[in-house]
């Protein structure tokens, strides 16, 4: 808006004249201009209606219309207003001779906003025009609140679903800061070893994006993005040209933006990022932009953090995946990890294995022998963990927990729980051997039992585990409480389905604590080639 | 009776609402005439042809342009003359009636030139 003053306080409007006598429009205009109005002239319905859809012309605030027009009368104008969502909204004020009262009140039946006599007041013209101005403002600004509501609302609905995903989320964030602020052109740059490198953008020419990605700006007085980086600031440059500090570059004399903002993207304090709005022409942004950007600014931080967080996970999946089974690391991120974390039951095989003597073992030895005997049983066994696909719940000390058919489903969840069972106690040989002759007597004792049991996510927040709850679970870990030093003892129904593939024998009915009555034993046969190398081991007691 | 064509405190009230600019009162009472021809021919054309539905319109847009520069008698000619047309579907003594409106445009266009020309000459206060 160029006009000013004389309306007496109230804000000047861009008033369209629709009148086919020129008398009228030229008078009009001329009372608009002095009230400070910006006055557009039309003159039928017909010129009005394209000047008001015409989307290279700015935007009219009150139409006053005539009625009796040539081409497009009154009635047709009101009537295609109502029917135009972005139009309807356009106060108009009727222009009537005083002979014309039925129409007056048919045009107010139809929408428009406040009638007019032909001979016009201009003091009654002065009220009138406000009173619509008013009306037009409230509306204006309800409109934009609803639209910043729904923009942000967007933005952060695009960072729960992509939460993790940083360019979806700055490429939201960059979009809606251009819209909403009106800016001809936005980028957020991320720091990266020193400089701030464009990470989205919105609103450029390819030569522009192209320019701005192959230049990394580094914090300096020359440039809004290196003002903010130095400050931590928002930073306004009204005029990029009038800026002395300013060092303007080929990027801005392509494009010839000069107005400027800049807000920091931060993380814990540092400008992690900038966010920056330019437009083309001499407009300072308001204070409601600058404080709209800097919102954008902190939903971008926010997303930088969401990024890095899963880069963390990613990191710690990656380490924890080398002794837990996949399976497990990936249902932490997993669509379905929730579900299945929330609780199930299912039929599943655990098995449970610790060291006989090992309390003695702890006392008698150095620590560091100790954690170094550890280290080697748990890598040994995680490994053959993750051979088996089992799933590894417990890992503390000499116990060692593994479920199999859960969370992934296998058919053969028996025959693995067993056969990785065997092969522990293969390796075991060795391990046990090279202890011996330190003196120290150490073996495993294995527990397997198939049964129904409920798993899911067990503890408490900040601590939680998955695990289950069942008798197969409390079976599987009597069972290798049973079990001899190189024993491997499984229930009945681990036994039934593994029997035609593992030679086993029945050892009898044992009375187990926490069960009602004596349950049938197996114990799985010796490998033939273990059996002379665990043989040479002398038995232990369980400890 | 003989009315004035240019009704004087219609004139002044115009010459307030621009603030005193004669200048641009004097671009108005143009844009007037200007039209007002156009208008008038419009009407006679109409009349020539037995248009009534072709009369409404220049009769309505002369209206408005003389209620505003103070020629009230021509005003309510063409606004008596627009609601004929309007209602009735045929207007009675449209030649007599048209000619009226021709001629009190006529001494109206006198009036507001005459009023302007001795203005200019005395560079006295304004209005005919």
């Amino acid at each position: 808006m160029t006009v000013s003053g004389g309306n007496g306080g109230s804000l000047p409007g861009r008033i369209l004249v629709v009148d086919d006598t020129p008398f009228n429009r030229q008078l009009l205009a001329r009372l608009l201009g002095g009230l400070g109005h910006e006055p557009v002239e039309a003159e039928d319905g017909r010129q009005a209606l394209a000047r008001l859809r015409d989307p290279d012309q700015p935007p009219i605030d009150v139409i006053l219309l005539d009625i009796v027009m040539p081409e497009m009368d009154g009635y047709e104008v009101l009537a295609t207003l109502r029917d135009d969502p972005a139009l309807r909204h356009i106060p108009v004020i009727v222009i009537t001779g005083v002979d014309e009262l039925d129409s007056v009140v048919r045009c107010l039946e139809m929408g428009a906003a406040d009638y007019l006599p032909k001979t016009v007041d201009p003091a009654i013209l002065k009220a009138r025009i406000a009173a619509s101005l008013a009306r037009k403002r409230l509306h204006d600004a309800e409109r934009e609140a609803i639209d910043r509501q729904g923009a942000t609302n967007e933005v952060l609905a695009i960072m729960s679903r992509s939460a993790f995903d940083l360019q979806v989320v700055l490429d939201a964030v960059v979009r809606a800061a251009v819209r909403l602020c009106r800016a001809d052109y936005g980028v957020a740059y991320v720091l990266d070893v020193g400089a701030y490198r464009v990470a989205a953008s919105a609103g450029g020419t390819p030569e522009l994006d192209a320019w701005e990605r192959d230049h990394p700006i580094r914090p300096g007085r020359d440039s809004v993005v290196g003002r903010v980086a130095l400050i931590g600031e928002p930073i306004v440059v009204d005029d990029v040209l009038a800026d002395v500090e300013y060092l303007t570059t080929p990027g801005q004399k392509t494009s010839g933006y000069r107005t400027l903002l800049g807000v920091p993207i931060e993380q814990d304090g540092m400008v992690s990022g900038v966010l920056a709005l330019t437009r083309n022409e001499v407009r300072p942004f308001t204070e409601a932009e600058r404080a709209l950007a800097t919102g954008f600014g902190e939903q971008a931080a926010i997303g930088i953090a969401n990024a890095r967080l899963l880069e963390t996970i990613e990191r710690q999946r990656g380490q924890l995946a080398r002794f837990l089974s996949p399976q497990v690391a990936q249902l932490v991120s997993s669509p379905e990890g929730e579900a299945l974390l929330a609780g199930h039951r299912r039929e599943i095989t655990a098995m449970f294995c610790d060291l006989r003597n090992f309390t003695g073992f702890s006392e008698s030895a150095e620590p560091e022998e100790v954690l170094g005997f550890l280290r080697r049983y748990h890598a040994t066994v995680g490994g053959l963990v993750v051979e088996h696909e089992g799933t590894l719940e417990h890992f503390a000390g000499d116990g060692i927990m593994v479920f199999f058919n859960d969370p992934a489903l296998q058919d053969d969840h028996a025959a693995r729980a067993v056969r990785m069972a065997i092969a522990i106690r293969e390796r075991f040989v060795e391990i046990g051997e090279e202890w011996r002759r330190r003196g120290h007597v150490l073996q495993v004792g294995i527990g397997i039992a198939t049964g129904y049991a409920t798993m899911g996510r067990i503890g408490f927040e900040g601590r939680y585990d998955y695990g289950g709850v069942g008798n197969a679970i409390i079976l599987a870990s009597r069972l290798s409480g049973e079990a001899a030093a190189g024993e491997i003892l499984i229930s009945q129904r681990t036994h039934a389905a593994v029997d035609d593939q593992i030679e086993a024998e029945a050892a009898g009915e044992r009375q187990l604590k926490g069960f009602s009555r004596p349950l049938p034993v197996f114990r799985v046969a010796e490998a033939v080639g273990a059996e002379a190398a665990a043989g040479a081991l002398p038995a232990a007691e369980a400890s | 009776m003989t009315e004035q064509p240019i009704d004087a405190k219609t004139f002044d009230r115009l010459v307030d609402m621009t603030g005193g600019d004669m200048a641009f009162v004097d671009d108005l009472v143009d844009t007037y005439l200007d039209d007002g021809r156009q208008q008038v021919d419009a009407l006679l054309r109409a009349q020539a042809t037995g248009d009534v539905e072709a009369m409404i319109r220049p009769a309505h847009s002369l209206k408005s342009g003389s209620l505003n520069v103070g020629a009230l008698r021509l005003g309510e000619l063409c606004r008596s003359l627009e609601e004929t047309a309007r209602g009735a579907g045929a207007v009675p003594n449209a030649v007599d009636r048209v000619t009226e409106i021709a001629a009190a445009f006529a001494s109206a266009s006198t009036a507001l030139v005459k009023a302007r020309a001795d203005r200019t000459e005395s560079g006295g206060p304004p209005g005919p």
